[in-house]
């Protein structure tokens, strides 16, 4: 198996607030990783240096053999890496169809002259579009395919958090970013997104998923690769029953006098 | 050419004065609101005509007239033009507080008409210009062969005791401590419960009394007013707040400076700069937003991913 | 997959005919009657009916819901009728040029607002400055009939390319600068512009330029009279044609823009910017690409309107235009091309009639603008979802 993410040593600091330090891990292809931690650890601060938004003040971050680092967002998707955000952010004011078609951006054409002058070239590449975000909210658990016109901000939280996943797929990324996709869903619906990625990856064996997870039963499900994070550097990693056990990890949760008494 | 460059230099002070204090007006309003008062040059120009009406009123009903009328006027116009803020800001402006940035533009900006309308409309002869009177004549002492006069002193003194107020207020008393809570975090200061209306009322009222009080100047500095003199004063106010940086005080006094120095340099050194001054200033806003787009000393703030 | 999407509500062939035409012919009457009214009186009472039409609107959804069904499912028919209307009216307006004038100025801001919404409605950019792209629009191509003594027809590429570069520059900043800085950096371009146009010899200062001359087509020249099968209509007819066509264009422009991965990237960008990046969608250059689009179709309007007056003077391309256009993209409705175009016309036609208001016109107009932001701040007719799967 060949690596597909690199990041090697990164740093960022915001002021005097070092976020991330020097924080270095890889991801094969096909494979899973699981990144835990504490609230504001900097989980979701790695995503961002990763995707771009921000540019880590040192080190270096590769990708499919091409270093990504500091490149902007949009080139970061177009090589491949897609993403979800915590606080999900959906175009809430355009259709849940609309929505995952925006996530082909980069898999489509388009520009201006072909759109005023080439009407029907710009309206075939459209209806694609439609078809295979239709097929892509079929796909997944929930009924978000009954609901691909109401605009997203009325959708349900599990729904909204869905239909992230199906908006960063849309893109048909090598590697796939969830950044605590279980937030807000219950058991059950949890149950059925552990279900979606393990299909999914069955589906596409070379797509590597990262996840940013605070439900212990999600990462129980991925437990082959799981790397914690505390106060922006790593502290354990290894697979989910190795680094449950680490102390240090223990006590990043628990805080220092629960372990030790 | 010294005494040209003396003579421009208090032409520069004066000007800048009067810009910072429009400029403090619409940075106050921004910090506490979100909201672009952009009618905001047009209420500081209501003073004058307010001013002028008591004069003309007093001077038909008790037929006296003289300095200590004209102070009493001014006095009155400038609570008068507060409580017109009070009144605006409750009918129109709070309405656009959460609303896109855009809605509230466009509707003070179809406020400052209204307003413009009203002085056309309700003041005799609305649409001519109307002399205004130095608030002081004379001259108070000489540089270098320059007379500088009692009136480029009054306005400085006013800028300097307006500003410092203004600063002790904000530090010291709990209102003010409220509006710059309010300014500086606005989500702290939702949740703490401060966004109330006291914190609005005294905003407006002293961003527009401070306004009214830049506005007389104006009108005293051009010997002249006019209704639609609020168009100008507000672009180049709201230019000198937005280059300083929107919400700060050292912001909006180094945003005035700033543009009263384009407009006397280009006026002093550029053959025909009269008729460009305009073109020079808004080249400079352009280019500042470009290069610090939070303004000069404004905080850029980073969205939280 | 498309016949699901149809099923829902869809009436009747013939159901579908008859509203559609009958909807088209309402809306002529109404504005003939507007445009002919006189005398406050009238206006007021066909203010009243307009304002009961919108009520009936919003109380009864399903009656736009059937229109728009009406529309989609008869575009040809609809298209035809719409096509019938606009090209009769002059013949049932006749002689009156008045009239026609103002159909021919609330064309041409149709135009200006359409390419505004670009920006202000499709991607929530604020732009000051269209009236601005107007003006270089419309200097460009007046300068180059009166000094090289060129066609209209060739002015009206070249002005729109003046106009575009300029709105490729005014979108630089848009990169680095939001909201109300960016609403700042437009003011201060439009009033650099105009401030020049009001200064430059060559343009002629404040008189402006005068003797723009009229264009020709086929030998016909758009000062004389048109004569069509023995009907004889004035002289500003041709130009009613002509901003009619341009219409037209801007409304193909906006719809096939709107309905592509063009008007998606925007109306993303509008609602998350950043968002929209995590999805590929190059931000600064949308940005900048809607500026650009907005330039020039101003351009457009711009030539037209300094060929029909055939005197322009920076006067016409105020700071205050910008916010009239501003303000019939908001009343109109953003992102609702339809909308943005009823907008124009009705700021374009009331403050004329209120001619019987006299000097209270402006006055009535910025208490509208107010009075219509606190109470509909969505406009008349709110933006839609997109529907695929129809034709």
């Amino acid at each position: 198996m060949s690596t597909l993410l690199k990041v090697e040593n990164v740093t960022i600091q915001f002021g005097g607030l070092v976020a991330l330090n020097d924080v270095s891990f890889s991801i094969e292809k096909g494979s899973v990783l699981a990144v835990i931690g504490p609230n504001g650890a900097g989980k979701s601060t790695l995503f961002n240096v990763v995707t771009g938004v921000y540019k880590p003040t040192s080190g270096r971050v590769t990708f499919d053999g091409t270093e990504i680092t500091g490149r902007p967002s949009y080139e970061v998707v177009e090589r491949g890496i897609a993403r979800t955000f915590q606080s999900s952010r959906l175009f809430s004011d355009l259709s849940v169809l609309d929505n995952v078609i925006i996530g082909m951006h980069t898999r489509t054409r388009t520009g201006v002259l072909t759109a005023l002058f080439r009407p029907g070239v710009a309206r075939r590449e459209m209806d694609e579009c439609v078809r295979k975000a239709e097929s892509l909210l079929k796909l997944g658990s929930g009924d978000l395919f009954e609901q691909r016109y109401r605009p997203a901000g009325t959708l349900a939280q599990a729904d909204r958090r869905r239909l992230e996943i199906a908006r960063a797929l849309a893109s048909q990324p090598k590697l796939l970013l969830l950044d605590e996709p279980s937030v807000g869903m219950d058991e059950t619906e949890t149950d059925a997104l552990v279900s979606d990625i393990i299909r999914l990856r069955k589906e596409n064996p070379d797509l590597s998923v990262i996840l940013i997870e605070h439900d212990m039963r999600v990462v129980d499900a991925f437990p082959q690769h799981v790397m914690c994070i505390d106060y922006g550097s790593r502290i354990a990693e290894g697979d989910y029953a190795t680094v449950r056990a680490d102390p240090r990890v223990q006590e990043a949760y628990l805080g220092k006098a629960a372990v030790h008494a | 050419m010294a005494e040209l460059l003396v003579q421009q230099l208090v032409n520069w002070i004066t000007l800048g004065c009067i810009y910072a204090l429009l400029a403090i007006g619409f940075s106050l309003i921004f910090g506490v609101l979100n909201v672009i008062h952009f009618s905001h040059g047009d209420v500081a120009m209501t003073a004058p005509f307010i001013a002028l009406a008591l004069v003309q009123g007093s001077m038909a009903v008790v037929g006296v007239t003289g300095p200590a009328w004209l102070l009493l006027a001014v006095v009155v116009a400038v609570l008068a033009v507060g409580v017109i803020g009070i009144a605006l800001d409750k009918i129109v402006i709070r309405r656009f507080r959460d609303a896109p940035a855009m809605m509230a533009l466009v509707a003070t900006v179809a406020l400052g008409i209204v307003i413009r309308e009203l002085i056309r409309h309700l003041y005799p002869q609305g649409s001519n210009p109307h002399a205004f009177p130095r608030l002081v004549s004379g001259m108070a002492f000489e540089v270098a062969g320059v007379s500088v006069s009692w009136f480029a002193l009054l306005v400085v003194a006013i800028t300097a005791i307006l500003v410092t107020l203004l600063f002790v207020f904000l530090r010291m008393t709990a209102l003010g401590l409220r509006i710059r809570a309010a300014s500086e975090d606005r989500v702290v200061a939702r949740m703490m419960g401060i966004r109330d209306s006291r914190v609005f009322r005294a905003t407006f009222f002293i961003a527009s009394a401070i306004g009214a009080i830049a506005g007389l100047l104006f009108a005293s500095y051009a010997g002249v007013t006019r209704f639609d003199f609020g168009v100008m004063a507000g672009l180049l106010g709201f230019s000198a707040a937005v280059i300083g940086g929107l919400g700060s005080m050292p912001g909006a006094i180094l945003g005035g400076l700033i543009i009263a120095g384009i407009e006397v340099l280009a006026q002093t050194f550029v053959p025909d700069g009269a008729s460009y001054r305009l073109v020079f200033v808004f080249l400079l806003v352009i280019a500042v937003l470009i290069f610090r787009p939070a303004g000069l000393l404004g905080r850029t703030v980073m969205e939280k991913v | 997959m498309r016949q699901d999407i149809a099923s829902s509500a869809s009436p009747g062939k013939s159901a579908a005919v008859a509203f559609t035409v009958a909807s088209q012919l309402v809306g002529a009457v109404f504005l003939y009657l507007i445009l002919k009214a006189d005398g406050g009186l009238q206006i007021v009472g066909l203010l009243a009916l307009l304002g009961l039409g919108f009520f009936i609107l919003e109380k009864q959804p399903w009656i736009a819901e059937q229109a728009m069904a009406s529309f989609a499912r008869v575009p040809l028919v609809s298209m035809i009728t719409a096509g019938i209307i606009v090209v009769g009216f002059p013949f049932i307006v006749g002689s009156n040029t008045y009239i026609l004038h103002l159909l021919i100025v609330a064309q041409l801001y149709a135009v200006l607002a359409l390419a505004l919404n670009f920006q202000l409605g499709s991607a929530n950019i604020p732009n000051f400055a269209t009236g601005a792209s107007y003006g270089i629009g419309a200097y460009v191509s007046a300068l180059l009939a009166i000094n090289f003594g060129l066609s209209f027809w060739l002015t009206l590429p070249v002005a729109a390319l003046a106009a575009t570069l300029f709105g490729f520059i005014i979108g630089i900043p848009s990169m680095r600068t939001r909201d109300t800085y960016l609403a700042l950096v437009t003011i201060a371009f439009g009033v650099v512009v105009q401030q020049l146009l009001n200064n430059f010899e060559w343009t002629g200062g404040p008189n402006g330029l005068v003797g723009i001359p009229a264009p020709s087509l086929f030998g016909h020249s758009f000062a004389d009279p048109l004569v069509v099968f023995g009907w004889r209509l004035p002289s500003q007819a041709n130009f009613y044609y002509l901003s009619a066509a341009l219409v037209v264009v801007a409304i193909i422009t906006a719809h096939r823009l709107h309905s592509s991965r063009i008007g998606l990237a925007w109306n993303a960008l509008r609602a998350d910017e950043i968002a929209a990046k995590a999805q590929g969608i190059n931000v600064a250059w949308y940005k900048v690409l809607a500026f650009a689009v907005d330039a020039f179709l101003a351009a457009f309007a711009g030539t037209i309107y300094a060929f029909y007056v055939s005197y322009i003077s920076p006067d016409n391309f105020t700071f205050l235009v910008s916010v009239t256009i501003m303000t019939m993209v908001i009343v109109g409705g953003m992102d609702n091309i339809f909308g943005v175009i009823v907008g124009a016309f009705l700021l374009t036609i009331l403050p004329e009639k209120l001619r019987a208001f006299s000097d209270y016109r402006l006055l009535f107009f910025g208490v509208v603008i107010i009075g219509f932001l606190m109470i509909r701040p969505q406009g008349l007719f709110p933006q839609r979802m997109r529907r695929y799967g129809g034709e």
